[in-house]
């Protein structure tokens, strides 16, 4: 049972982006994939959800070839993505963006649950809100989707560190429900405490594959991978 | 006098206030400019026309019949376009509603024949008289209840219903629909469905007391396209009122026979101000 990446190429305009890229993310941990601007992070996450196609390699879901599949029916075999910048319906309310993925009461209870913060806000035009709350918004949104793997793509960009804070343990909360998570992000530090493997990518090469914690306790193995 | 001129040019108003609407909406959900929207209609019309006339067919079968081609076809659009040109610019696939509306002209010929017969009345006659004489007639009363009521309906719809919060969506953001796993294409070819449905039945409605030739039915869109763009194509609200306002100020004209050539400028006229005002908000804009 994972979310699985077998030796994917990914070509966009120019050439490829991601080479022969191998990862597996494994449900109920945190896997942190780090790396330059421009590494390939997002082309990675895009090329799981479908949002662009593999040229070569294949892409699993617990045992399930995904990799021809259209990114509604990889949505429906259990996979969430929030996309990099503020991916709200800005002319929904709080209430109807999580009603998207929502089934039940008890998923939109769930979904509160992880900011009982955004009650209050049920009502508000999305667009209305701060980018910390949209943010919110978003990650409740893919949770109520009841996934079993999320990715996430650069959640605190544009935030400031406090407010991506408040993040932080929500991510590692809904690992904990047993959702395989792959997490991207700048803030590399906060994003590697939180999470079991780690993965640096430097011009869509994996350059680093192993314990999050050696990137943690070891600065310089993490410059070298940086510096590929 | 006035009045009675005025009055006469509601009919054509609320179509164009409904015509303005339905542009509204598929822009607004489906990203496009429909130019084939009364196209569907206009066919749906003549298919009515033949059921009843050749195969004496009872006039609701044939309007049904007819009104269900509109919405097929239309759908049949909306799937191309979903299929082929999901993320393209809404130009390109506006142009595909080009090829539509000369298509089904074209194929009307063909099918229809080249000379027009009116089609078949389903509402006629005057309903009642105002004070100075004019005759408001009941096709005049349907057609405007028909634009309210889509109007308001399309709005409630949108705010209020499961399916519309998903086609908001839809419009919002596509790609982060998707990838919630959303059916867009089926979302979309829905609302090109529903909207050619609503086309076929107001062609049905004021086909009868129009000039009904392919090419001016068909282009009936462009005096919905004004309207359209008094809401700025995302007012549907402003699309009605614009539609009415349209019509009346055609009427108005018919009344002055020296002015009669500047009634069918009236669209037009509409379209330019429209232009020149947006043009003027962008130079403010840039000013700030
Ligand atoms: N739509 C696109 N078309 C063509 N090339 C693209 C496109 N998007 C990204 N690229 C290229 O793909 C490469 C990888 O970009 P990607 O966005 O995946 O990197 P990233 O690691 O997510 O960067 P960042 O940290 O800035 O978000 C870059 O060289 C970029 O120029
Ligand atoms: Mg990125």
């Amino acid at each position: 049972m994972s979310l699985k990446l077998n030796d994917v190429t990914v070509s966009r305009g120019v050439g490829p982006v991601i080479s022969n890229v191998t990862l597996e993310v494994t449900p109920g941990e945190v896997t942190t994939l780090v790396g330059p601007n421009g590494a390939g992070k997002t082309s990675l996450l895009e090329s799981l959800s479908g949002v662009i196609g593999i040229s070569s390699g294949s892409i699993e879901l617990d045992g399930v070839d995904i990799s021809k599949m259209s990114r509604r029916r990889r949505s429906h075999a259990g996979l969430a993505h929030v996309q990099q910048g503020r991916m709200i319906f800005p002319s929904l309310t709080v209430k109807e963006n999580l009603q998207l993925t929502a089934r039940t009461k008890a998923d939109m209870d769930g979904a509160l649950a992880l900011f009982p913060e955004l009650e209050k806000r049920l009502d508000s035009a999305t667009v209305l809100l701060s980018g910390g709350e949209q943010q919110m918004v978003v990650l409740a949104r893919a949770f109520a989707s009841k996934p079993k793997y999320i990715l996430l793509d650069e959640m605190s960009l544009g935030l400031a560190p406090v407010v991506f804070l408040r993040l932080i343990p929500v991510i590692e909360q809904i690992a904990k429900t047993g959702v395989g998570v792959l997490l991207v992000e700048q803030f590399a530090h906060l994003a590697l405490k939180i999470a079991s493997d780690a993965l640096v990518i430097t011009s869509g090469h994996v350059s680093y594959h192993g314990a999050a914690d050696a990137l943690l306790t070891n600065p310089e193995l993490l410059k070298k991978a940086y510096l590929g | 006098m006035w009045l009675n001129n005025v009055v006469a040019g509601l009919t054509p108003g609320a179509t164009y206030a409904i015509v303005g609407v339905l542009l509204t909406l598929m822009s607004q959900l489906t990203r496009v400019v429909n130019f084939a929207q009364v196209a569907v209609g206009m066919f749906g019309g003549y298919i009515s026309l033949t059921l009843v006339t050749k195969m004496h067919l009872p006039i609701f079968v044939g309007v049904i019949v007819g009104v269900l081609v509109a919405a097929i076809l239309s759908a049949l659009l909306g799937w191309i376009i979903a299929t082929w040109l999901s993320e393209a610019s809404t130009s390109a696939r506006s142009a595909v509603t080009v090829a539509g509306l000369l298509f089904l002209i074209s194929l009307a010929f063909i099918l229809f024949g080249y000379r027009n017969q009116p089609f078949p009345t389903i509402v006629a006659g005057p309903l009642f008289t105002l004070p100075g004489g004019a005759v408001v007639s009941k096709v005049t009363v349907v057609v405007i209840v028909l634009a309210i009521v889509i109007t308001v309906g399309s709005w409630a719809f949108l705010k209020f219903t499961a399916f519309g919060v998903k086609l908001r969506a839809v419009s919002d953001r596509q790609m982060a629909a998707e990838l919630l796993g959303l059916n867009v294409k089926m979302l979309n070819v829905s609302v090109w469905f529903v909207t050619g449905a609503i086309a076929g039945i107001t062609v049905a409605l004021v086909g009868p007391s129009a000039s009904n030739d392919y090419v001016t039915l068909s282009s009936i869109v462009i005096p919905g396209a004004a309207a359209a763009l008094v809401g700025a194509f995302k007012r549907m609200d402003l699309a009605l009122i614009g539609g009415l306002a349209i019509g009346a100020i055609q009427g108005l004209f018919a009344g002055f026979p020296n002015l009669l050539i500047v009634r069918d400028w009236v669209p037009i006229i509409f379209i330019i101000l429209f232009l020149l005002w947006n043009q003027r908000k962008e130079v403010w804009d840039v000013a700030r």
